[in-house]
C-alpha cells in the first residue's frame, strides 16, 4: 500500500483550519483538510459575529463568490445592555457608516458559514475529508510530527507539516505537550445558545430594523448571568434570533447551576421576553470558549506542527472576537508552511516564524493587552452585580421628577453607590478593571 | 486566582437563595428536541472512570453544569451517562472536580450535527 502523502495536513475545518487550507492551496500546495463532523461547521457554534477584514485577507473576493457567503445580517447597530433584575441601561451605537458592501461585521450562523468557507478551500484545490476524527500523530524516529492517524480504516496520512486547528478541546495539542494542561474551569467559559425562529418582518419591527441590510448585535451584562462574571447576547439573524449566555465554567460548577435554566431566566426577563415572544426554538447548543489569556496560552509551534484558533486559546472575550483571530492565525500558519516548503525546513526553529508573525499582528497584541482580563473577572465576582444594579438605580433616580431637588437626587446617587461598596472597594475595583483592560 | 474548591476560595460567595429561586425549571428534553444527532449506537465517547469517586462526591456538579444533562443518577445514586444527548462541549471533562469523566471525540461523523450553530 502506498503512503497517503500531502504537502500539508489541516486538522479541523473551522475558521482557523480553513483559512490555513485556502492560503496553502492557493499557493499550489497539496492540502488535506480533515473534519470530524458530517460537514464543515456541523460541530461549530458561536454567538456570533464574523468580521470581514480577516476573511478578506484570506479571500480578497469573498463577497463576489457564488454562492455568496451565507451571512445573516450586517451589524449596523451594536452595543451593551446593563441589565438589572427589572430594568436596563442601554449603550447602543447605530450609524449609517456601518452600511457598506461588504460590511465590516456580519451576524452569522457557523454551521452555515463554515460549510461555505470550507467549500472555498475545496475550490482553491484543497481536499476536504469529513466524518473523520484525527486520533493521534505519526512521528519519525526523532520525535518530529510527520503525519496523523485517523479513525478511518488505513487512515494514516503523512505530510511534513500539520496545522492543528482542532478547536477548544485541544486534546491533540495536549498530547504533544504544547498545551501544558487541560482547560481549568476558571480559564474557560461555557456558553449556551438558542436560535429562535421568527418571521423576518417581526424581527425588523421588534428591533427597529429597516430591512435585511440592518442588524443588531447586543452584548448584555448583569442580571442575564445572575450578576456573575459572564456575558449574554442577542443577535438578529434574517429570520431568527441568536440568544445566549455564558459564564466561566467554574461559576456553573461552584454554584451547581443548570446553564439552560440561567438561559431560560434571561429569556423571561421583562426587557427580553417581548423580543423573542412567539418564536420557535430552532436549535439549542453549547460550546466552550478558551480564556487562558496571553500568559497561559499553549505553545503554538513544534517540529512539523503549527497551532491556530481556539486550540491555541485565541479569543478576545472582552470584544467577543475569536473567529477573526482564528482566521488571521490560520492564514499566517499557512504562509509559514509555504515558506517552510520553500526552505524545506519544518523544524520548530524555523516554524517559530509563525509566532513572530502573530506577535506583530493584532492577534497577540490584543491578547497581550487583555492578559489580565480573565483574572479580573475571576477575582471580582461581585463586579457586574454591584455596578450594573447601581447604574440602573442611578438612571432611575436621574430620570425621575418627584419634586426632589436635583442636588438631593445627586447625593442620593452617590449614597446608593456607597451602600453597595465602600470608597476603597470602588477604588480597588476600578484599579483592577483598568489593569484587566491593560490601561 | 481563585481556588477550584469553593470551600478554599476566599472570593466565593454563595448564590443569593432568592436568585436561585428565580431560576425557572426547564425540561432539557424540550431544549434538545430540535438538535440533530447521529448517535453512535456501538460506542459511548463518555464514561465514568470510577464510580467509587462519584460516590464520594457530594456536590455532583456534573448533574447541573452539563448543558444537556447527560449525567443523571439512578435510584441508588449511581451516576448514569446519557452520552446520546452530548453536544461535545467538553465541560464535563474539565469541570468534574475529580477529573473522573473520560472524554474522547465521537467517531468521525457521529454525535451532534448543528444545522445553525
Amino acid at each position: 500500500m502506498t503512503k497517503l502523502t500531502f504537502d500539508a495536513i489541516v486538522v479541523g475545518a473551522g475558521p482557523a483550519g480553513t483559512s490555513a487550507a485556502i492560503t496553502m492551496a492557493k499557493s499550489g500546495l497539496k492540502v488535506i483538510l480533515i473534519e470530524r463532523g458530517r460537514f464543515a461547521g456541523s460541530k461549530n457554534l458561536f454567538g456570533g459575529v464574523l468580521y470581514t477584514e480577516a476573511i478578506k485577507e484570506v479571500l480578497p473576493d469573498f463577497a463576489k463568490r457564488i454562492p455568496s457567503p451565507p451571512f445573516e445580517r450586517p451589524v449596523t447597530e451594536q452595543g451593551y445592555w446593563l441589565l438589572s433584575p427589572d430594568s436596563v441601561v442601554r449603550f447602543m451605537h447605530k450609524s449609517e457608516s456601518y452600511k457598506k458592501e461588504p460590511a465590516d461585521a456580519y451576524i452569522s450562523l457557523r454551521a452555515k458559514f463554515d460549510e461555505w468557507y470550507a467549500a472555498q478551500a475545496v475550490a482553491a484545490g484543497a481536499l476536504l475529508i469529513t466524518k473523520t476524527t484525527v486520533t493521534d500523530f505519526i512521528k519519525d524516529e526523532k520525535g518530529r510530527v510527520v503525519g496523523v492517524q485517523t479513525d478511518r480504516p488505513e487512515g494514516d496520512v503523512y505530510a511534513p507539516i500539520v496545522v492543528l486547528s482542532e478547536g477548544v478541546n485541544n486534546l491533540l495539542a495536549q498530547k504533544l505537550g504544547l498545551a501544558k494542561m487541560d482547560l481549568p474551569p476558571r480559564l474557560v467559559a461555557l456558553s449556551v445558545k438558542e436560535v429562535i425562529g421568527l418571521p423576518q418582518p417581526q424581527i425588523e419591527q421588534r428591533f427597529g430594523l429597516n430591512g435585511v441590510k440592518e442588524g443588531v448585535a447586543i452584548d448584555i451584562f448583569g442580571d442575564a448571568t445572575l450578576g456573575l462574571p459572564g456575558t449574554a447576547f442577542i443577535y438578529t439573524g434574517k429570520t431568527s434570533i441568536s440568544i445566549g449566555m455564558g459564564l466561566l465554567l467554574e461559576e456553573f460548577v461552584q454554584h451547581n447551576l443548570h446553564p439552560h435554566e440561567v438561559l431560560a431566566r434571561f429569556k423571561s426577563h421583562p426587557v427580553v421576553k417581548p423580543l423573542i415572544q412567539g418564536g420557535e426554538s430552532l436549535e439549542y447548543g453549547a460550546h466552550l470558549i478558551p480564556e487562558y489569556g496571553y500568559d497561559r496560552m499553549p505553545k503554538l509551534f513544534a517540529d512539523g506542527v503549527l497551532v491556530a484558533g481556539d486550540a491555541g486559546g485565541m479569543v478576545d472575550a472582552l470584544h467577543r472576537e475569536g473567529t477573526n483571530l482564528a482566521m488571521t492565525a490560520g492564514r499566517m500558519a499557512g504562509e509559514t508552511a509555504i515558506e517552510a516548503h520553500k526552505q524545506n525546513d519544518f523544524s520548530a526553529k524555523f516554524l517559530r516564524e509563525y509566532r513572530r508573525k502573530l506577535d506583530d499582528s493584532f492577534v497577540m497584541k490584543d491578547l497581550k493587552q487583555y492578559r489580565r482580563m480573565t483574572d479580573f473577572l475571576d477575582e471580582t465576582p461581585h463586579f457586574m452585580k454591584t455596578y450594573i444594579d447601581f447604574a440602573n438605580d442611578a438612571a432611575m433616580r436621574y430620570f425621575n421628577a418627584h419634586g426632589l431637588p436635583k442636588r438631593d437626587m445627586e447625593k442620593g446617587i452617590v449614597k446608593s453607590l456607597g451602600q453597595r461598596r465602600n470608597f476603597m472597594g470602588v477604588a480597588k475595583d476600578m484599579m483592577k478593571l483598568m489593569r484587566g483592560m491593560g490601561i | 486566582m481563585r481556588s477550584a474548591d469553593k470551600n478554599m476560595d476566599k472570593n466565593f460567595q454563595p448564590l443569593d437563595p432568592a436568585l436561585r429561586e428565580s431560576l425557572p425549571k426547564v425540561n432539557v428534553d424540550d431544549m434538545i428536541s430540535s438538535v440533530k444527532y447521529y448517535v453512535d449506537e456501538e460506542k459511548s465517547h463518555l464514561w465514568i472512570k470510577s464510580h467509587d469517586v462519584c460516590a464520594q462526591c457530594k456536590a455532583k456538579p456534573c448533574l447541573f453544569f452539563c448543558p444537556v444533562e447527560v449525567y443523571k443518577t439512578d435510584n441508588e445514586g449511581k451516576v448514569l451517562v446519557g452520552y446520546q444527548a452530548c453536544v461535545e462541549c467538553g465541560s464535563c471533562r474539565v469541570g468534574c472536580p475529580f477529573l473522573n469523566i473520560g472524554w474522547v471525540l465521537p467517531r468521525g461523523g457521529y454525535g451532534v450535527a448543528y444545522k445553525f450553530g
